[in-house]
């Protein structure tokens, strides 16, 4: 046996396991992806209706805030993939005791309980996405690929991904507290709605402070709009400083997040048997 | 060398009181009145290694908080415990490791998925080496006589077969140290005795240290030499099996046949009549005056048959534990904090 558990092949089992268990309930896997991928497809012509009386909206025009749908859709399809039915799950492991369990396992605790599961179905708005990419791209005027776009962008969506992942989990931690948070989704919801729209809508008496508390407290502003921006925009000097913002706010959120993680198990006393 | 030593434990918890009805949630939601739950009081125990001890005690007597502070679940309130040289509720990998937790009550296999594909997530969990887990895993399956249900989905089994998987599962990265909570529980005879069986069989020849508890005391009887009952959180009693009815009963039964119906109607003299099918009687005698009433009823009257017997033990510590409840009681809760 060797002294430290291989991290990259147990969260390759647990996403066979969450394969083979999907697959098994093949008709739930299969609305559940129909339902996401509709649901993406609505706003979009939502956003396309909006888009016939405007040409621009705080100066995103049509195709670029499509690329800024895109990014959207990537993101929370990421999080939702990977780390929404484990965060939802946690405050149930509480709840029933099961959580003993993680805690004997000879593994990072917080890692265990992040990727127990992966929710496959959740990806297909992740192709939808991609799709739409290839489609808005290259009907934005003046627009072509440069190789920074192609190292950075999955780079800062990755960054995004896990900032999400951070204040999931502590949200999620706080039902190692509470023994019960239903909220959280709610909570979640609210949050995660302020980073659908590009910084900029954030403006005067209400909206700057806003959008400062957005970005410095719970840097969800950062999420979709660095990486959309770096794609949709013509890189400019103004926003160089929030792409290197976006990295030390995510190294920052893991590093709470997983002291909150740490706080809560400490004082975790399991349910009674 | 001891497998298992624990000084001065103590946990206890802070339980939130909810009042009875709607004006007094309402209340509750300002000012709260908490007590204080002592579960653990201070124990201090050594297990060797290679020992296989029964917990036993009355339900929330400690035995699986204990179990859980044993296992880094939890934090003590205070005292010291260290398991394989290591303290548990630091929980380091080096520790967790090498033993295992097995709770009756709860199940740690993926639910909607084939047990086996939770014993693969085991192998890589605790990186055990693909070859030595087959060997394993196939002992531990023959064994239990559940290699046949391996391909079948964890919800699909019965009770006495996912309590098996749970054992294979626990065992697969052959601990030293293995806590049983109630492993039997809610089993029919046959699977009991199943894992029992197997218990047994394991135990000897793997020499693990095993704490069981359980409240079965067929589990006890046939798998423990040695038994701490626990109740209030302390230890009353660390011994041997039969030591338990020489330590709290002081009593003997007394069986005798009495020839052709002609059983004494002052049978009460010699000692408490506990039952009286002629041409038979059983009495309750006081284990100081056995062989004096012994040598009076033979004198006196004509016996076919006599047989003396120590009480039933789970009569004496179903008394025993009856009567640490009824001290418990007259100790009152005090309500300690509010806030």
């Amino acid at each position: 046996m060797s002294h430290h558990p291989s991290y990259l092949g147990v969260f390759l089992t647990f996403a066979r396991n969450s394969l083979i268990r999907d697959m098994t309930f093949r008709a739930n896997f299969i609305i559940e992806s129909i339902s996401s991928v509709s649901w993406m497809i609505m706003n979009l012509g939502f956003y396309t209706l909006v888009y016939r009386k405007t040409t621009n909206i705080v100066d995103w025009d049509k195709y670029e805030f499509f690329v800024f749908i895109a990014t959207t859709m990537i993101v929370n399809s990421l999080v939702q993939t990977f780390f929404m039915p484990n965060a939802q799950e946690l405050s149930e492991l509480v709840r029933t005791g099961g959580l003993d369990f993680a805690l004997l396992k000879p593994i990072d605790t917080q890692f265990l309980v992040s990727l127990r599961r992966v929710n496959w179905s959740s990806l297909g708005n992740f192709v939808v996405a991609i799709l739409l990419l290839a489609y808005a791209l290259p009907r934005i005027d003046g627009w072509t690929l440069s190789i920074w776009h192609v190292l950075l962008y999955p780079l800062y969506i990755v960054l995004g991904v896990l900032i999400l992942y951070s204040v999931m989990i502590t949200l999620a931690a706080t039902s190692i507290w509470l023994g019960r948070n239903q909220s959280l989704y709610d909570f979640w919801f609210y949050l995660t709605n302020f980073s659908r729209y590009p910084m900029e809508i954030y403006e005067g008496a209400w909206g700057t402070p806003l959008r400062q508390v957005f970005t410095f407290v719970i840097p969800i502003l950062v999420v979709i709009n660095v990486p959309a921006r770096l794609l949709a925009k013509p890189l400019s000097s103004e926003f160089a400083w929030l792409g290197a913002f976006a990295f030390v706010a995510t190294v920052l959120c893991l590093a709470v997040s997983r002291w909150v993680f740490k706080q809560a198990l400490w004082s975790y006393r399991s349910a009674s048997s | 060398m001891n497998a298992i030593e624990i000084r001065g434990l103590q946990k206890s918890y802070r339980v939130y009181q909810k009042k009875e009805g709607l004006w007094a949630s309402l209340t509750g939601l300002f000012q709260r009145e908490y007590n204080e739950v002592e579960a653990v009081r201070g124990i201090d125990l050594d297990v060797a290694q290679g020992e296989f001890v029964a917990f036993l005690g009355p339900n929330g007597a400690g035995k699986t908080t204990t179990l859980k502070l044993l296992s880094g679940v939890i934090s003590p309130s205070g005292g010291e415990a260290h398991v394989l040289g290591h303290v548990p509720w630091k929980r380091e990998n080096e520790y967790r490791r090498r033993f295992a937790l097995v709770m009756g009550q709860k199940n740690q296999l993926w639910w909607d998925l084939p047990a086996q594909e939770s014993f693969q997530l085991h192998q890589k969990i605790y990186r055990i080496d693909p070859e030595q887990f087959r060997r394993t895993r196939d002992e531990l399956v023959d064994l239990l006589e559940v290699r046949h249900l391996l391909g079948q989905p964890v919800r699909e089994l019965s009770l006495g077969e996912r309590m098996k998987m749970e054992l294979t599962a626990a065992l697969l990265h052959s601990p030293e140290v293995l806590f049983l909570d109630e492993p039997t529980i809610g089993l029919d005879v046959v699977a009991q005795h199943n894992v029992q069986k197997f218990l047994k069989h394991y135990q000897a020849e793997r020499k693990i240290t095993i704490l069981l508890t359980s409240h079965y005391m067929k589990d006890v009887v046939a798998l423990c030499r040695r038994v701490v009952i626990i109740a209030q959180g302390e230890i009353k009693y660390d011994g041997s099996l039969a030591g338990i009815v020489d330590r709290f009963s002081g009593h003997k039964v007394l069986t005798l046949q009495f020839a052709d119906g002609r059983m004494p109607g002052d049978l009460a003299r010699y000692g408490d009549v506990l039952e009286i099918v002629e041409p038979k009687a059983r009495l309750r005698v006081a284990r100081s005056s056995i062989a004096d009433v012994l040598s009076s009823v033979l004198a006196n009257n004509t016996i076919e048959d006599v047989s003396v017997e120590d009480p039933p033990l789970e009569e004496v510590i179903a008394k025993m534990f009856a009567h640490t409840a009824n001290e418990k009681k007259s100790e009152a809760v005090l309500p300690v904090e509010t806030s």
